[in-house]
């Protein structure tokens, strides 16, 4: 379709001459200097990485570096957009649940024969997992994130609670005794967990032994509706009832309102959220830096950690990048030791170093390094990012379930039934 | 085209002066002849390039949804420029879909009530601003004119406010009104719940421009003619039903018609509301179009969801469709 392509083209051809008014101030010349487009998402790598990273390459290899930061609201449009036009940028960022649906329609470049170059051998297992796609490598692993509880060490102390929960029967006496400690306060919430937290959802069903889906020759179908599936679901609900006496609507998620300003308002005691999400909160209200720490997702079982949704991005080449032999030194730099240091000390769990020394440095880092290796992700199916930028099931059947709208069976069936039709 | 073709077509136009001399050479004639073929054409000259953008811009889009609704175009095909013919394939999908019917019924029945509920509350206020003193007037139209100015997304946004469930007003006002049992009420437990307020929303982004449309019509009434009613001693509604009626009708059938168009393609504010929840039973034709374009990247089934859009709207605006041409060709 010429119409849509050219339309499509001229898109993205605004949308570069736009972006190039803003970045373009330190190239002066637009002579044959070779550049490469680099484009990463808005909080992913700290700027002290990303200008120290393109100044060396640009120095060591005389290419410039194009570095454009993009918004995750309406990215899938974007990256179609740019996917589509025939100078797409060079490298791209890729949340790791996109990643499977562009590699399997051919349009990010098989990275599979050049993985020694990006250190290969310390990938980080989860993210591995999410960009290998019938046994081929589309992408490098950036970084990751994971949920952790964060939680108010005052408000801990006050209630008496002197050792972080280590299991979940812990967990729910710890948010006993804060609900009691600040029974004065009506809007108090021992644990803000909204009804569609469903990545959290998802450590509790990995924790009791169950899965989203489970793949038989090629074929995806869910397994929701197991029974350590719907003890997952249980395990939420016990704890969603506990929270707090006012509770947190059931058909939200931990975005809308976006909760570390819920947890900013001081009514709240822990949230289980990433770490940018407690950066904001001490960022508007200072005084919570020294009053805040984070503890792992207690599993079930006393003193292990539960698994955790491992959250975070891979950097892919497109498959018409015109420049993907620049483009792969670019990723074989930031793939070194050195800057996956910098990623650590920026405060995510680096993609391509196993050495976390630099990112424990403070609770929230230690608690991210002690569960990062037991991250998992959602099934990596081309068809998995249809899920979530739809109406993800799992959050129905969260909500169903917790405003007793449906009984578990039936909502876990429902989830299952639409997530096996999505993916098979 | 040839010379002969030019003059047989240019006679009639040579023939209007009567009084021309006949004694013209024929290399004149010829030339005139000529230049009045161009003098007709030139109009047409002259509109065409204004009238190639607007085919291009709006009759091109619409060619190119209907050709691609016969294509398998994923993102992998948009990518990698392929073009495969599907035929009715897409139509098939999308028909054997049981969720289909069930939102076409819904959407269906969601625009019927949202246009019945503005067009009427429209109409209302329409009337009440005749009689009013000046001065309210000009305070209520004031009052619309900011509402309808009001960008959709903020007003969705601040609607979503009224309506939360923990910090809503409408919730606080009702439990200290009394009504205890709205105290963290989920006024988006249901898609029926989410969609009235969904259309409650759109009402009220609605009335302005149909109180202001209706009251304009309203104005153009002869006054001598409610006196004559008056007169006559007809009440309130004879003098509605024998006046004012006949002649805001085909105003209120126009209105009628545009929004039924809007209405029926709202997406951005159902979208934002509960991106057609809970468990999709908000979901609408254009939010299932959104869901199989942009979220599965399945551009042709997309299409064909289009085309079928297009195909009802077709079919609910069929009589004011037949009526509107009727008329054209009766003033003709």
């Amino acid at each position: 379709m010429k119409g849509w392509r050219g339309l499509a083209a001229g898109a993205a051809a605004l949308a570069v001459a736009v972006s190039g008014c803003g970045t373009s101030t330190n190239s002066g010349s637009t002579t044959e200097t070779k550049e490469i487009t680099v484009w990463l998402m808005d909080g992913s790598a700290p700027t002290t990485l990303t200008d120290a990273l393109n100044k060396e390459f640009e120095s060591a290899n005389g290419i410039k570096v194009k570095y454009e930061v993009q918004k995750w609201t309406g990215i899938q449009e974007k990256l179609t957009t740019a996917l589509a036009s025939s100078t797409p940028p060079d490298v791209i960022e890729l949340g790791n649940t996109q990643i499977a649906g562009f590699a399997d329609q051919g349009t990010l470049a098989d990275l599979t024969a050049d993985a020694s170059q990006f250190n290969s051998g310390e990938w980080l297992g989860g993210l591995k997992d999410s960009l290998t796609l019938n046994g081929k490598q589309f992408g490098v692993p950036f970084y990751a994130a994971n949920r952790t509880v964060i939680y108010r060490t005052d408000l801990f102390q006050a209630a008496g609670i002197t050792t972080p929960p280590t299991s979940r029967a812990e967990w729910i006496d710890a948010i006993n005794k804060l609900k009691a400690a600040n029974a004065s306060n009506p809007d108090f919430q021992a644990l803000y967990l909204p009804g569609q937290s469903w990545y959290f959802l998802l450590s509790l069903i990995w924790d009791e032994g169950g899965d989203i889906a489970k793949q038989d020759n090629g074929k995806w179908t869910s397994t929701l509706d197991s029974a350590q599936s719907k003890a997952g679901f249980e395990a939420y609900k016990a704890l969603y009832d506990a929270s707090a006496a006012k509770k947190a609507p059931a058909d939200t998620d931990e975005a809308k309102p976006q909760q570390y300003e819920v947890f900013q308002t001081g009514n709240v005691g822990m949230m289980i959220g990433l770490p940018w999400e407690l950066g904001s909160a001490v960022k508007d209200k200072p005084e919570l830096k020294d009053k805040t720490a984070a503890f792992p997702i207690p599993s079930k079982k006393a003193g292990t950690t539960a698994p955790v949704f491992l959250g975070g991005s891979n950097l892919a080449i497109p498959t018409a990048s015109k420049n993907a032999a620049a483009a792969k030194k670019w990723l074989a730099l930031l793939s070194s030791k050195k800057y996956q240091d910098m990623l650590a000390e920026g405060g995510a769990v680096p993609g391509t170093s196993k050495d976390t020394s630099k990112l424990e440095t403070n609770a929230v880092g230690k608690a991210l390094a002690a569960s990062a290796p037991n991250g998992k992700v959602t099934p990596s199916s081309p068809k998995w990012g249809a899920v979530e930028a739809g109406q993800n099931p799992l959050k129905d059947a969260l909500t169903a379930y917790l405003s007793g709208a449906k009984p578990l069976d039936q909502a876990t069936k429902d989830a299952s039934d639409a997530i096996t039709k999505a993916l098979g | 085209m040839t010379a002969v073709k030019t003059t047989e077509t240019a006679a009639p136009a040579g023939d209007i002066p009567p009084a021309l001399p006949p004694a013209v050479t024929g290399g004149a004639r010829k030339r005139r002849r000529r230049g009045g073929a161009f003098d007709r054409a030139l109009p047409y000259l002259l509109l065409a390039p204004a009238l190639i953008a607007i085919l291009w811009l709006i009759g091109w889009p619409v060619v190119s949804v209907f050709v691609t609704s016969f294509r398998q175009l994923n993102l992998g095909e948009l990518v990698r420029g392929e073009i495969v013919w599907t035929g009715f394939d897409n139509y098939v999908t999308v028909l054997q879909d049981e969720r289909f019917w069930d939102v076409s019924v819904r959407t269906l029945v969601f625009t019927v009530s949202v246009v019945v509920a503005s067009v009427g509350m429209g109409l209302g206020i329409a009337l009440l601003m005749r009689v009013l003193t000046p001065w309210v007037r000009v305070a209520l139209q004031i009052a619309m004119l900011c509402a309808w100015a009001m960008p959709i997304l903020a007003s969705t946004t601040v609607y979503q406010w009224m309506f939360d469930q923990n910090y809503g007003i409408l919730n606080k006002t009702l439990v200290q009104l009394g009504f205890d049992s709205f105290a963290g009420y989920s006024w988006f437990s249901s898609g029926t719940s989410t969609l009235s307020v969904v259309g409650l929303l759109i009402v009220w982004q609605a009335i302005p421009f149909l109180a202001f449309s209706l009251y304009a019509g309203l104005v153009g009434i002869p006054r001598d003619l409610y006196e004559a009613a008056g007169i006559d001693g007809a009440t309130g509604w004879q003098t509605f039903r024998a006046v004012t009626w006949p002649e805001i009708r085909s105003l209120l059938m126009m209105v009628t018609f545009l929004s039924t168009l809007w209405d029926f393609k709202v997406f951005a504010q159902i979208w934002v509301f509960r991106e057609g929840g809970p468990s999709g039973e908000s979901t609408t034709l254009p939010v299932l179009q959104y869901l199989e374009g942009i979220a599965k990247s399945h551009f042709g089934v997309a299409a064909a969801i289009s085309v079928l859009m297009m195909v009802i709207l077709g079919l609910i605006t069929f009589q004011y469709l037949r009526k509107l041409l009727q008329t054209e060709e009766g003033k003709i």
